[in-house]
């Protein structure tokens, strides 16, 4: 038995033996110093985050070799100097005991969910000769092609590295990028209307009237710690309204919640538009107005278009006759289910603070078979209102000088010029995939369809795949289709942090650096007004051999090719990257880090041209302050100038909407489509249809309400279900970190230490299910077992649930059981089959699509 | 002096950034045998139906209180004490590991599984356990090519799981307590110690505000003197009607109740009230 204080006063009753135990119990404080001392010294080393899209400028602050706490890069303008709970979970990304130490090797050739790969540890020397040679083999082979990169989490400015060079140069077209299960349908609305392909920034510190639409921005999709920074002087300013099914976090605190029916989205857009019309609170200086001033936008009355005067606009009578002058609030209630005198009055409300409103788009609406309409809709509502490009409204952000990599061109050979020019393997482009990225037809990729196009050798069948910071076992809808097609690739290199889902496939695997902490790079983003260019950096040593995967481990593979015959990329990489201080060539992998990120942020610690934002005086106080930070951005700089004709290599382009205007009626779509349909010699309306659309002739080209497509008849899969993201996502890889779980419950209505799934009440006793109880809730294609709560957050006839957990790999903490693939909690997208919106070739995971029954188990 | 918080619930959003942030610069070890280990920690609440629906989160830590609860069975000389400041301090080596404090505090609870409670302010590091144990297992995920904790531990000189610093109150504890005060703050707690907040007394010495403050993107806690009618914390005092809370079970004093004189003080609603037309 240990000699505790209370056993030893106990033993002894003797007061006086007090004063002798001051020595031994002072002396096991081992560090403790008198004085006033706050601690041993550290230093505040800035980097970037990258635990969400935000891409957050951060300090590490380190002790002796080890990163032991976070904050907000302090002159950092977009984050205010703060980080969201996600940035302190970083310390136990970074430390996480389950990390890959070195490469691994399979050794059990049978792959498949469940079954162990019978990984060992191998040297890097081992792992870069077996990948080298197996790539080397398709070259011999002469099918290049049969190559695939593909990329999760990435550095924008690092493009050229890896994903934009290692295919190209090797011959093969496919380099394939994570971003289409992220958002892209939310660019949709901006780029048809304003001709704007990008995330907006929204001016919170002016609006008078927030609209939080279908995201939760104190939680997650974008600039949470600036949303959390203005969002209590916002409703001391003005209203906020949200309109999410399910109470969110900031429908928690907003004076409005509009629980809308999942996927109704655009009956509620288009009735706000249709008020905002009927009583006379568009914006006149942006949209113009009625020649002789009286208002003849009356409900269910078509208007004549000579008799409005449009300013910055294409379209608006338009709109008014194909689709909105029909869009009654009355109508709205019955579809949306928010009553209408809320939406009348929430349309007052922003029509009466208007131009100060900011209409939020968030993927909620819009990331579904058919979101691009809603995607339209509600952002049309920022034209109407004149908040676009505007004071308090939505916008843009200041451009960021750019520093481009060397050409590559003179590096591609015969093999890679023909083997490039081979169909990519995602299927884009396809009749039923326009996937039309910034006005670029059958350009966007699909990443999602890539496990279908494997599965059925269309176009071909791949042969050797790397894949870097991504976990599509896990992250994308329909899973189980990946572990069936990773199956059936016959040699997959895994670059992870952790042994992921997508690891359990993997023949080779590789370490991959903590990119925030360990990773050489350069990070650009924006918000507040501002854009920034931001450093990632080793501030600590990297945890046992790991390596950077976008520029140490692409370089390692490019010397190993070159060793067995194919030098070009490590050419490219040894000869044309320099230094731009010293002009030297990297000469290891860890200079090729070291020299790409200097080359990448060169534009603004050694600009050609004096810059309008932050004044750096060289690379080392670059460094040192971790940041570069534009102007502040200006307004109705697109007024006007919505688009323009560029030249781009000799040929004339368009850039931005086809009328120059915000479109109400979009030119730019039916340009765009008209496009895709003329490639596959067929109509814009047979295109829509296949693309899962109802709309047809004129329709089609404005923002318009159309029923969510839903898969799972309402009599047998009788629940909507409802995905969302954490407070404490870091995009699916924090469920390893303890304090993830111990937090869990600030997700709002979630609880810590579980994953549940949540039913309004009123369902529960039809149900006969209590909180607590275990459910299995299945679609038509998955099924998961969770526990239930019950709670008056979500709407009858809906249930939410969290995603990030269901891991069945990634670690201890993550798992329920690791070795045995068992899960912790469930995963959503093994619930949410794989589904498209296809004009922009997002994967589908919002907008009410999928509908669940669901069993006491 | 008598130093206190404000909670401003409009300005809160509840998304953990201060308690996790707590934990980063506390070291406090993962929650245990009834102990949560959080010094900072939230509460929340869903009241109402579909769709009239009110949740609030309300951020909970030690009151400091100015009528200690904690304090008033602790065996003399106690090992709880008030610091000039008004903090209330904790001095290892006058504890007998009676866990009183626990008992009597309004805010906390000897095991929290049992008693259901969503938090306590007042944690104790069980005699015989090692603290953050976690890093102790030896276990590899895969052997030989992944770590176990205990392997991630010892690869540093501060371990994953401590911001290393070190403090020691060397000024005498206010008049008339029957405590000789000068506490020691360890970084990492033993096992047998009582782990609670100390208002990071180590960074208020320093001139720095608790690392729950600077760590809150909304600026929602504000620090300051009660006794100084000037300072920022005595001004929202006097503007908005504060509130404050009874005891771990969400119950707030009522007027005129003083309860044990807690120094965490809650203005406005977590919810904003809603704008008229």
């Amino acid at each position: 038995m240990r000699i505790t204080r209370r056993t030893f006063i106990q033993a002894t009753a003797a007061a006086g033996i007090l004063a002798a135990l001051d020595g031994p119990i002072l002396n096991s404080l081992a560090s403790a110093q008198s004085g006033q001392d706050s601690g041993t010294a550290g230093n505040w080393m800035p980097s970037t985050c990258q635990g969400c899209t935000q891409w957050c400028p951060v300090e590490f602050y380190v002790q002796e070799g080890r990163a032991v706490k976070v904050r907000g890069n302090q002159l950092c303008k977009a984050n205010n100097g703060y980080v969201c709970p996600r940035g302190h979970l970083m310390l136990q990304q970074l430390y996480d005991p389950d990390r890959l130490k070195v490469p691994m090797k399979r050794t059990n050739p049978q792959k498949g969910r469940g079954v162990d790969p019978k990984f060992v540890a191998i040297t890097w020397d081992e792992a870069l000769d077996t990948i080298a040679d197996k790539m080397m083999e398709l070259r011999k082979n002469n099918e290049t092609h049969k190559f695939m990169l593909m990329r999760g989490r990435y550095s924008p400015t690092a493009t050229e590295l890896a994903y934009g060079t290692i295919p190209k140069m090797f011959g093969s077209p496919n380099n394939l990028s994570h971003s289409s299960i992220c958002a892209e349908a939310e660019k949709v609305g901006p780029f048809y209307t304003e001709g704007f392909w990008g995330y907006r920034d929204y001016d919170l510190a002016r609006t008078k009237y927030l609209v939080i639409w279908g995201c939760d921005p104190l939680s997650s999709n974008r600039q949470v710690p600036n949303a959390i920074n203005k969002f209590g002087d916002i409703l001391d300013r003005g209203t906020i309204a949200v309109i999410d099914p399910r109470l969110s976090a900031s429908a928690a605190k907003a004076q409005e919640w509009l629980p809308v029916k999942p996927g109704e989205d655009s009956a509620l857009a288009t009735a706000i538009a249709h008020v905002v019309l009927t009583e006379g609170l568009w914006s006149k200086e942006f949209v113009g107005d009625f020649k002789d001033g009286k208002n003849l936008f009356v409900a269910g009355q078509a208007v004549d278009e000579a008799a409005f005067e449009e300013k910055f606009t294409n379209g608006v009578v338009k709109w008014w006759n194909l689709e909105l002058k029909d869009r009654t609030p009355e109508w709205a209630e019955k579809i949306s289910l928010i009553p209408q005198d809320q939406i009348l009055r929430v349309a007052r409300g922003m029509g009466k603070a208007a131009p100060n409103v900011a209409v939020w788009l968030g993927p909620g609406p819009v990331m579904s078979p058919r979101g691009a309409y809603p995607s339209m809709a509600i952002h049309a509502l920022n034209g109407l209102l004149g908040s676009v490009d505007n004071e308090g409204g939505a916008h843009r952000a200041p451009k960021l000088p750019k520093s481009p990599f060397p050409k590559f061109d003179a590096y591609l050979d015969d093999m890679a010029k023909t083997g490039g020019k081979n169909k990519k393997i995602d299927q884009r482009g396809t009749k039923a995939f326009p996937a039309i990225s910034n006005g670029e037809v059958g350009k966007g990729v699909v990443i999602n369809n890539v496990a279908n196009a494997i599965l059925a050798d269309n176009p071909y069948d791949i042969k050797v795949a790397i894949g870097y910071w991504n976990n599509f076992n896990f992250s994308c809808t329909g899973a189980e289709r990946w572990d069936r097609a990773m199956a059936k690739v016959p040699f997959f290199v895994h670059i992870t942090t952790n042994p992921a889902e997508m690891t359990q496939f993997a023949d080779i695997v590789l370490p991959a650096a903590f990119a925030p902490a360990e990773k050489w790079s350069v990070i650009s983003n924006m918000a507040n007004l501002y854009s920034h260019i931001s450093i990632q950096q080793p501030v600590v040593k990297p945890m046992w051999e790991a390596k950077a995967d976008e520029t140490e481990i692409m370089w390692l593979i490019a010397e190993r090719l070159k060793a067995k015959g194919f030098p070009n990329i490590h050419d490219y990489f040894s000869k044309e990257f320099k230094d731009p201080e010293t002009g030297a060539t990297p000469m290891n992998a860890e200079e090729f880090a070291l020299i790409t990120t200097k080359m990448s942020s060169a534009s603004v610690w050694k600009p050609a041209e004096p810059l309008k934002g932050d004044k750096l005086d060289g690379w080392e106080d670059f460094k040192k302050k971790g940041i570069y930070n534009s102007e502040q951005y200006t307004f109705k700089k697109h007024w006007g100038k919505f688009g323009k004709e560029v030249e781009k290599d000799g040929k004339k382009m368009l850039e931005g909407t086809a009328t120059f205007k915000f479109e109400f009626y979009s030119e730019t779509l039916k340009k765009y489509l008209g496009e895709h349909a003329e490639k596959h010699k067929t109509t814009i309306d047979d295109v829509l249809e296949v693309s899962g659309y109802l709309a047809k002739g004129e329709l089609a080209f404005v923002p318009h309400y159309e029923p969510p497509k839903r898969w799972g008849d309402e009599k047998e899969y009788p629940f909507t279900f409802i995905d969302y993201k954490s407070r404490l996502n870091r995009e699916g890889r924090s469920q390893n970190a303890p304090w993830y779980h111990e937090f869990k419950k600030v997700d709002v209505g979630d609880e810590s230490y579980e994953d549940v799934i949540k039913i309004n009440p009123v369902d529960g006793k039809k149900l006969g299910v209590k909180t607590g109880d275990m459910v299995k809730v299945t679609s038509p294609t998955g099924s998961i077992k969770v526990k239930a709560k019950l709670w008056e957050g979500v709407r009858p006839g809906t249930v939410a649930k969290c995603y990030g957990q269901g891991h069945w790999a990634y670690g201890r903490t993550a798992a329920k059981d690791y070795a045995k693939s068992i899960p912790k909690g469930g995963n959503n997208n093994e619930l949410l089959p794989d589904d498209y919106e296809r004009l922009s070739g997002s994967t589908a995971r919002n907008g009410g699509f999928v509908g669940v029954k669901i069993q006491k188990a | 002096m008598q130093i206190a918080m404000v909670i401003d619930l409009q300005k809160c959003v509840g998304c953990g950034a201060c308690a996790i942030a707590c934990k980063t610069e506390n070291n406090t070890q993962l929650r245990g045998k009834g102990q949560t280990f959080n010094w900072a920690d939230f509460m929340y609440k869903t009241e109402g139906k579909f769709p009239d629906v009110n949740y609030s989160a309300i951020p909970v830590r030690c009151n400091h209180c100015s009528d200690p609860a904690c304090m008033k069975q602790c065996p003399e000389p106690k090992a709880l004490y008030k610091t000039e400041e008004g903090i209330t301090m904790y001095n290892q080596k006058y504890c007998i590991q009676c866990r009183k404090c626990q008992e009597d505090c309004p805010y906390s609870d000897k095991d929290i599984d049992k008693e259901k409670s969503a938090y306590s302010v007042i944690s104790f590091n069980e005699v015989g356990v090692d603290t953050h144990d976690f890093y102790k297992n030896k276990n590899e995920l895969i052997k030989g090519a992944t770590a176990s904790p205990a392997e991630v531990a010892g690869k540093y000189a501060v371990p994953p799981y401590k911001h290393a610093y070190a403090f020691k109150d060397d000024k005498p504890p206010l008049k008339g307590q029957k405590s000789k005060g000068k506490g020691a703050v360890a970084d990492v707690r033993k096992d047998g110690w009582v782990d609670k907040c100390h208002f990071c007394i180590h960074r208020i010495r320093n001139g720095e505000e608790p690392y729950c403050v600077v760590s809150c993107p909304a600026g929602a806690r504000i620090v300051g003197d009660l006794e100084d009618p000037n300072s920022k914390a005595s001004q929202l005092i006097k503007k908005y009607k504060p509130m404050r809370l009874k005891d771990n079970k969400g119950e707030w004093l009522k007027d005129g109740e003083k309860g044990t004189q807690p120094n965490v003080y809650y203005i406005r609603n977590f919810k904003a009230e809603a704008k008229s037309a």
